[in-house]
């Protein structure tokens, strides 16, 4: 009779406090966070949050392995990237594992968006916001991606649940990179990572998830 | 078999006369075709042609597809000859149009409805029905009805070399230099051809004249493409009011869309381009284009991708009409829809992406949607690329790109890129930004690229900012050596 009842708390729709809950993961590449994290890794479909302490910290590395991971499946589907602010840099990518025939980079910068950001300032840069939080939530939707990354200035909880919806629909795993700032709202994402350069690595703090580690994770990097 | 070729002969040679200086041909390697396989049996194909006139101007290809597309009410087999004539395939549909005279009336008037004159000739073979019909035209008796005037109508394929030996060369249309060759040997007309001997016709004219003499009489098969109506959507639709709202022109072009889906269903065909236009009062008509990169048939798809697409438009005015026009359809394998919607379980992905790409492109601009390329060069700038996404459905590990031999390792490029590098602030030699950069490591040097005017000369250093970030600085080797941030580690 125990038994059966542990396999019935093994149904993924059950979720019990502190214990993990089973949902299908993509593991990092990095073993102390596989442990840290409920489920041993990413959620495979859903949202998280990416916090770092600012732009460059470690951020990317973080997700390197496991983007390097799933690219390479035979049945993978594409890797979006969604308004990076720089340009991922594709010779880099392809030394760290990722495969390149698998990326996609939607970027807003040579759309009228941008001219706009360039005539009127505040309002151009409200466009733009909005075409990134479009393409991030089509991307998302469409199940044509394995992991879609958005990098927003500011997102309101409604948004970020939408896309949170968007991307269980499509069985994509959504990463929103974020200023530091952001962790003091609240967030309908599955998990919230802050994240901050430490020696040869990063320091990562799990905000929010559901029955991961709360101690801080050390990560080597290089 | 030779000693009867032998004795038909002369069945030819009545009717040109013998050539002087071209030897007598020889049964076995004349040009002549195999009459005696051609007995008085019905022959397989009746051509019908059209020759147009070319007064006032050559007809143009657009009124060659006209007249075919109309043509094609006669018999399903029609073909263009440009540029100036048109063959039908008559064979079977004789008898449905009354016989030759019917037909040729049928044929006659829809050349005249569109304004031109056509002189028709019908023979067992396309090339014998257009000489035929060329040489009327030449000998101006091209405007008589066919059937009086029997030398344009050969329906017996024993007669058909009989016919063709007294019209002049030239009715072949071949180069004008192999004309006067002909001519200096004192070949004129389509008899005296065909009574040289095979091998030396090839050896001294070419092997596609004689060719064109195999199929003229028969010998040779001659294929035609079968003409093809292209065939595009285009519906109008006036409005009993005029709009303004958006929402509402789409509620307008909805049935259009719908029409257009079952149009391309019913041919499966897609589209590439679909143009919209909406009428105004005054103002002239506000155009819509939508350019896709795969054909596409679903009108649910272009509907949301032309609805993108109209959300941009700024109307001048308030539409009065609406207009739909396709661009060339271009055929489609429909695949099998799939049972599950994406994102449930076994929900096909790779499907999703062309559709997902189409709709980005669609608000975003062709260029914001681009995949990633790697190129062999040694300068940062130019060792990536951009390229068109690589859609396919399934990917084997073989087509993935293995790891490169890389020459550095793998922490020595950054995964960010600056489009420009960005100079930076400097104290006592040292670049700044946030406070002092602490240089980490070694420098490494990237220099030269003097073969296409993109040379440089760099130090290039990693550095560590005062907020823990790993930066990707150069300093120029040349004077005055100044900073340059150039990536992010991330």
């Amino acid at each position: 009779m125990p038994r059966d009842l542990s396999r019935l708390l093994e149904h993924p729709a059950i979720w019990r406090g502190r214990s993990a809950a089973r949902t299908k993961t993509l593991p990092t590449g990095f073993a102390a966070l596989d442990a840290g994290l409920p489920g041993g890794g990413w959620p495979h479909a859903g949202l998280i949050e990416i916090l770092p302490t600012c732009f460059g910290a470690g951020e990317l590395s973080l997700l390197l392995p496991a983007l390097a991971a799933v690219t390479r499946r035979p049945e993978a589907r594409w890797c979006a990237w969604v308004a990076p602010p720089l340009q991922p840099f594709a010779p880099a990518l392809a030394r760290h594992g990722v495969a390149l025939e698998r990326v996609l980079v939607v970027s807003l910068r040579p759309s009228a968006a941008r001219q706009a950001a360039g005539r009127k300032g505040g309002f151009g840069r409200q466009v733009a916001q909005k075409s990134a939080l479009w393409a991030l939530e089509q991307t998302l939707r469409s199940g044509a991606c394995d992991i879609a990354m958005g990098w927003l200035r500011s997102a309101l909880p409604r948004q970020i649940r939408r896309l949170h919806l968007a991307a269980e629909r499509g069985d994509t795993l959504g990463v929103l990179f974020r200023p530091p700032e952001a962790a003091r709202d609240s967030s309908p994402a599955v998990l919230r990572v802050a994240l901050e350069p430490a020696n040869a690595g990063a320091r990562v703090t799990l905000l929010k998830s559901r029955g991961g580690t709360r101690s801080a994770i050390e990560l080597p990097f290089r | 078999m030779r000693h009867r070729r032998a004795l038909e002969l002369p069945l030819e040679a009545g009717a040109a006369p013998a050539p002087r200086q071209a030897p007598a041909p020889r049964a076995r390697d004349g040009l002549h075709p195999i009459a005696g396989r051609a007995a008085a049996t019905a022959p397989a194909e009746l051509w019908l042609a059209v020759h147009l006139a070319a007064s006032p101007s050559l007809p143009s290809q657009q009124d060659l597809e006209r007249l075919g597309a109309r043509a094609q009410r006669l018999t399903p087999r029609v073909s263009l000859d440009p540029p100036d004539s048109l063959l039908l395939e008559v064979k079977g549909s004789l008898h449905l149009f009354g016989g030759m005279e019917g037909l040729s009336r049928e044929m006659t008037g829809e050349c005249s409805r569109l304004g031109m004159s056509g002189t028709l000739a019908v023979a067992p073979t396309p090339l014998a029905a257009l000489a035929l019909a060329r040489a009327a035209r030449k000998l101006g008796v091209a405007d008589s009805p066919i059937s009086a005037c029997g030398s344009r109508v050969v329906t017996d394929p024993a007669q058909l070399v009989g016919r063709l030996s007294p019209l002049p060369l030239a009715m072949l249309r071949w180069p004008q230099d192999t004309l006067d060759r002909l001519a200096r040997i004192g070949v004129r007309t389509i008899g005296e051809a065909l009574r040289l001997p095979r091998a030396g016709f090839a050896r001294r004219f070419g092997t596609a004249q004689l060719q064109t003499l195999d199929r003229l009489v028969g010998r040779a098969s001659d294929l035609r493409d079968r003409f093809e109506a292209r065939a595009r959507f285009h519906r109008r639709r006036e409005l009993l009011y005029e709009l303004e709202s958006h929402a509402a022109l789409q509620a307008v072009l909805a049935p259009l869309l719908e029409e257009l889906g079952e149009f391309l269903r019913a041919r499966q065909c897609g589209v590439l381009m679909l143009e919209c236009r909406l009428r105004h009062r005054a103002v002239p008509p506000s155009r819509c284009v939508l350019r896709l990169a795969a054909p596409l048939a679903d009108p649910a798809q272009i509907a949301a991708l032309l609805t993108e697409r109209l959300s941009a438009l700024v109307l001048p005015e308030p539409v009065r009409a609406c207009e739909l026009r396709s661009g060339p359809l271009v055929s489609r394998v429909p695949g099998s829809g799939g049972l599950w919607q994406p994102g449930e379980q076994g929900g096909g992905a790779a499907a999703q992406a062309p559709e997902l790409i189409e709709r980005l492109r669609a608000r975003l601009g062709v260029e914001a949607v681009q995949g990633l390329a790697v190129v062999e060069d040694h300068r940062p700038e130019a060792a990536w690329s951009v390229r068109e996404p690589v859609i396919t459905t399934a990917m084997t590990q073989n087509d993935l790109q293995n790891d490169p031999e890389s020459p550095w390792p793998r922490d020595r490029r950054p995964l960010w890129l600056l489009p420009m590098p960005r100079q930076l602030n400097e104290r006592d030699g040292l670049p700044r930004r946030r406070g002092a950069l602490q240089l980490l490591g070694e420098a490494e040097r990237v220099e030269t690229g003097w073969w296409d005017g993109g040379e440089i000369a760099r130090d290039y250093y990693i550095a560590a900012d005062g907020r823990g970030a790993r930066l990707w600085v150069f300093r120029e080797r040349e004077p005055p050596h100044r900073w340059f941030l150039h990536g992010v580690f991330g």
